[in-house]
């Protein structure tokens, strides 16, 4: 798939068009040559050896490597760190400590999910300069399951350079060649003379050597950490309350923020009725506008920003969206699907002609999802402050360094104030789905940090801002049409899907050139179906604006074109009387990786064996950030209307496996996550605002009737592949067609299931026939 | 002056009656293992115990606590750093994800496992109700039973 730039890679092109001008045209190609893309010199940092971008060796024996990426609940910091660890023979244990580096060196960048092409297998001009200029830009994001396929090689490289560099001092110590020495726990051993040397005693000497020009990486029989699951390195500080989130950074002397911002997404403040009466309650030190937007409270505690927040009567500019509500932005869809000028992704053959022949067995349908929010844990915070030399420094729990710079710079600017340097502490996140990669609330702190300068501004957002006031997955609508064969086999395969663009609503708010919104790639993930053998293949998008502001949400257009398509190829294997799991065998009958997947879940789950009546099986698969992931939902319909799902079996190709708890980790959870989308999640809006806001009526699913959970890892022979989106992608389809099974009943919109009272119980059941 | 012990520690508060023991723990007090999640105890994220219960610390006033006995997640280990049975349950079953949740879990689970030692699948539904959006439930619902087995072992 030589796409160079493709996926969440576009979102970046924007800033990486604006960073090669600005860097080749300051300091051109030569300047270029000279970045430090690979991070393997070494140097002594006081009592510390720096053995190179990743690994830093102190005086006591600990080790600390440096992990690039945001631990956001996917277990990144261990599983990166055992790379480093397993080409270096460090025992993997509690001398071992995960930082976020503060620095951003080149060889942290993500070019990987720019460029989408693995650092092991990369070259060519494009390349070389692209991670160049990623590299100088400071281009760190988390995201698009890239996190491992991105670091994979180049991690381990420098563990491997680390361990010839200390073996090599150890050569000069102990006069012997270095071909006579052997590495294991921590030390270098020389086996004829029994002298051993730990990697502590060698580190400073170690690090002021040349790193090896072309270091040795262990044989993958030699491997005793990748593919055995090891602890995660971030636990036992989280079962004692400890870690430091965003929420969590506390600094002297320092204010509290809350935060209001328009109900009708797009609105300016026109006035704030009561601004005197808010700044006499308690503890109020302020009430600042933002930019013309929002209005924050500033108080010594947010307890009391917040409540003095409520008292606030605001006036809000008209934008012509006020008479707006989820009816018609759900008909603006259903029109866009019928009389659209759809954007060509894919024209293969002649679909047309196929859909048009006389006789032909065509299926069609139409389908459709909600907006949803991402509903984080932790909510949105942020923390600046503007030192009195001109310095300023920002604490977030951020997916992407890159729009946390820019946000702190708009919203310094936004005060008039150009910050002589700006020092970004990236902390843990409580959960991010996606939705920390946005710079809103970073902005917002930087400008209150600017109109209180020397002092910290910590910004909360209260879940009703995050819910009701924040950013969304669109919502989508597709018509989906199939010719079938005498087989009963689609000959002819024709997908349009509508919903509003991802990247230009995103890139409009983030980056300083607006993607298009035309043919936007994350618009159609899960829609190409390019595994299943289908002879004439058409795949269109409709961009529909809205005055909603769309994001990533975890797994973007999978999560709600696989949802179309997976329960489409069901109603296709009904018309043809075969049975799904018969029928996507077939269709995958050149797709032998996927086809062991298929198989994998389909013998988890006991597939074809009896069930009582009241309950179905559903099935679903799909190819997703290089990995293949399959699910069977097992699902319960009580005579009372009552769903359950009851079981879900996981199976999934993630290419190698370098921590496989954690890819188990990573398909419960996302699978939670997809079942709570399929079930439950809907973002509604009247008069121009969301309805929902909070947890009571945005219901996410808890520990009762969740379903339980079995998940495989099918071996690969594929390097490192994504794997903390996956788990989410075809649950709602999985469900779904276990709905059909379990009732005869097709459901093509989500939420598949409402909240009932049947006395003093609430459950959740499908709606009646005629209202669904 | 409101008086009451967090982790066995004396505390004395000042003109906070009418704050939330949440806000109170994390910006008078800096303990900040109980966490905001939602503010109307739907998540439970704030969980914390006082007199023995649990309770979500979001909805209860520091005019309401005195002489109250306050435990948060930072209190449920043993004072030379020894896990409780719980926190090693949660360790063992590798449960946490993002973390942040987990605060509620922890002290809503050592609660139960105080008044039902060997609760039924039914009854952990029942009385564990704090929201984990990165969906570690399976491995939440095996920690409390590895949990149970630990402490009815003795």
């Amino acid at each position: 798939m030589p796409r160079l730039i493709t996926r969440r890679g576009l979102l970046l092109t924007g800033a990486a068009l604006g960073g090669t001008a600005l860097v080749a045209g300051i300091a051109g190609i030569g300047y270029l040559s000279t970045v430090d893309v690979d991070g393997l010199e070494g140097h002594v940092d006081g009592e510390s050896a720096v053995l190179n971008a990743f690994v830093v060796l102190h005086p006591d024996g600990s080790v600390v490597i440096n992990v690039p990426r945001t631990e956001m609940g996917q277990g990144i910091h261990t599983g990166l760190a055992m790379i480093v660890a397993e080409e270096m023979d460090l025992p993997f244990d509690d001398r071992i400590r995960v930082d976020f580096p503060t620095e951003a060196h080149p060889a942290y960048s993500t070019w990987f999910n720019v460029l989408q092409v693995r650092p092991e297998e990369a070259s060519g001009p494009v390349v070389w300069l692209g991670r160049r200029v990623l590299g100088e830009m400071g281009f760190i994001a988390t995201g698009a399951s890239g996190s491992t396929m991105g670091l994979w090689h180049p991690m381990r490289v420098a563990g491997a350079a680390a361990r010839q560099m200390l073996i090599a001092a150890a050569a000069i110590r102990l006069g012997v060649p270095p071909s006579e020495l052997t590495t294991a726990a921590g030390v270098v051993r020389h086996e004829a003379t029994e002298r051993v040397l730990s990697y502590g005693e060698l580190a400073r000497a170690a690090a002021v050597l040349p790193p090896p020009d072309d270091p040795v990486l262990k044989a993958r029989s030699d491997w005793r950490l990748i593919g055995r699951s090891q602890p995660r390195v971030d636990l036992p500080a989280k079962v004692r309350g400890a870690p430091v989130f965003g929420m969590d950074v506390t600094l002297p002397d320092m204010l509290h923020a809350a935060i209001r911002h328009a109900p009708v997404f797009g609105a300016s403040v026109s006035g704030v009725r009561n601004e005197a009466r808010v700044r006499s309650a308690p503890g109020v030190v302020d009430v600042v506008l933002i930019d013309g937007r929002h209005v924050a409270v500033l108080a010594r505690s947010w307890w009391q920003a917040e409540q003095a927040a409520w008292l606030l009567q605001i006036d809000w500019s008209a934008t012509g969206a006020e008479a707006v509500d989820s009816a018609q932005l759900a008909a603006r869809q259903t029109e866009a699907l019928a009389t659209g000028s759809p954007h060509d992704h894919i024209d293969e053959g002649d679909a047309a002609a196929a859909l048009a022949a006389p006789g032909a067995t065509v299926i069609e349908a139409e389908y459709g999802v909600p907006f949803v929010t991402h509903a984080c844990m932790e909510p949105m915070n942020a923390t600046a402050i503007l030192h009195p030399d001109g310095r300023a420094e920002i604490w977030a729990p951020s997916q992407n360094r890159v729009t946390m710079r820019s946000g702190a710079a708009r919203g310094m600017g936004w005060a008039g104030v150009s910050a002589r340097e700006t020092t970004l502490h990236i902390t843990m996140n409580g959960g991010a789905f996606g939705r920390r990669s946005d710079h809103d609330v970073i902005a917002e702190a930087a400008y209150l940090a600017a109109r209180h300068p020397g002092r910290a501004v910590k910004v909360i957002w209260s879940r009703e801002e995050d819910i009701g006031r924040g950013l969304y997955r669109s919502h989508a609508a597709a018509r989906l049409r199939a010719a079938l064969g005498p087989d009963g086999l689609p000959v002819a395969y024709d997908a349009l899907v509508a919903a509003q663009s991802i990247l230009h609503s995103m890139g409009g708010r983030n980056l300083p050139v607006t993607p298009g919104p035309d043919g936007d790639v994350l618009t159609v993930e899960g829609l190409e179906k390019r595994h299943y053998t289908l002879p004439n293949r058409r795949m269109r998008s409709q961009h529909v604006p809205s005055h909603m502001p769309i994001h990533f949400w975890r797994s973007n257009g999978f999560s709600f074109n696989t949802f179309f398509t997976e329960s489409f190829i069901d109603e296709c294997a009904q018309a043809a009387g075969a049975d799904p799991l018969a029928y996507r065998r077939a269709l995958l009958r050149d797709s032998p990786r996927h086809l062991a997947v298929l198989d994998r879940v389909a013998r988890m789950a006991g597939w074809g064996a009896p069930l009582a009546p009241g309950r179905g099986r559903g099935i679903a698969i799909e190819e997703c950030y290089r990995s293949v992931v399959a699910q069977v939902a097992e699902v319960t319909v009580a005579p009372d209307g009552e769903v359950t799902v009851d079981r879900l079996f996981c199976a999934i190709d993630a290419g190698l496996v370098i921590n496989p708890d954690q890819v188990v980790a990573q398909m419960e959870g996302g699978a939670i996550y997809g079942v709570t989308t399929a079930l439950m999640s809907a973002i509604r809006v009247e008069r121009g605002a969301v309805v929902e806001t909070n947890f009571h009526d945005f219901p996410v699913q808890r520990l009762a009737n969740a379903p339980a959970i079995a998940v495989e890892i099918v071996e690969s022979g594929e390097p490192p592949c994504g794997a903390g989106e996956p788990g989410v992608v075809p649950a709602a389809a999985a469900v779904a067609n276990a709905l059909f099974a379990a009732t005869g009943r097709r459901l093509r919109h989500l939420p598949l299931t409402v909240t009932e009272t049947i006395g003093a119980r609430r459950i959740r059941s499908m709606l009646p026939p005629d209202q669904a | 002056m409101v008086e009451f012990t967090v982790n066995g520690r004396a505390v004395a508060l000042e003109g906070s009656a009418d704050k939330p023991l949440l806000w109170a723990l994390r910006e008078d007090l800096g303990i900040l293992g109980p966490k905001f999640g939602c503010g109307v105890a739907e998540c439970g994220a704030c969980r914390v115990l006082i007199d023995g219960e649990s309770v979500p610390s979001c909805q209860v006033f520091v005019g309401d606590l005195s002489g109250a006995r306050v435990v948060t997640v930072e209190g449920l280990a043993q004072p030379d750093g020894q896990l409780s049975a719980v926190q090693q349950a949660w360790l063992d079953e590798q449960v946490p994800q993002c973390g942040y949740c987990q605060p509620g879990f922890l002290i809503a689970v050592t609660a139960l496992l105080s008044q039902i030692p060997n609760p039924s699948d039914a009854q952990i539904d029942e009385a564990i109700t704090n929201i984990c959006r990165c969906g570690t439930y399976p491995r939440i619902r095996r920690a409390i039973h590895r949990a149970a087995a630990t402490l009815s072992a003795g």
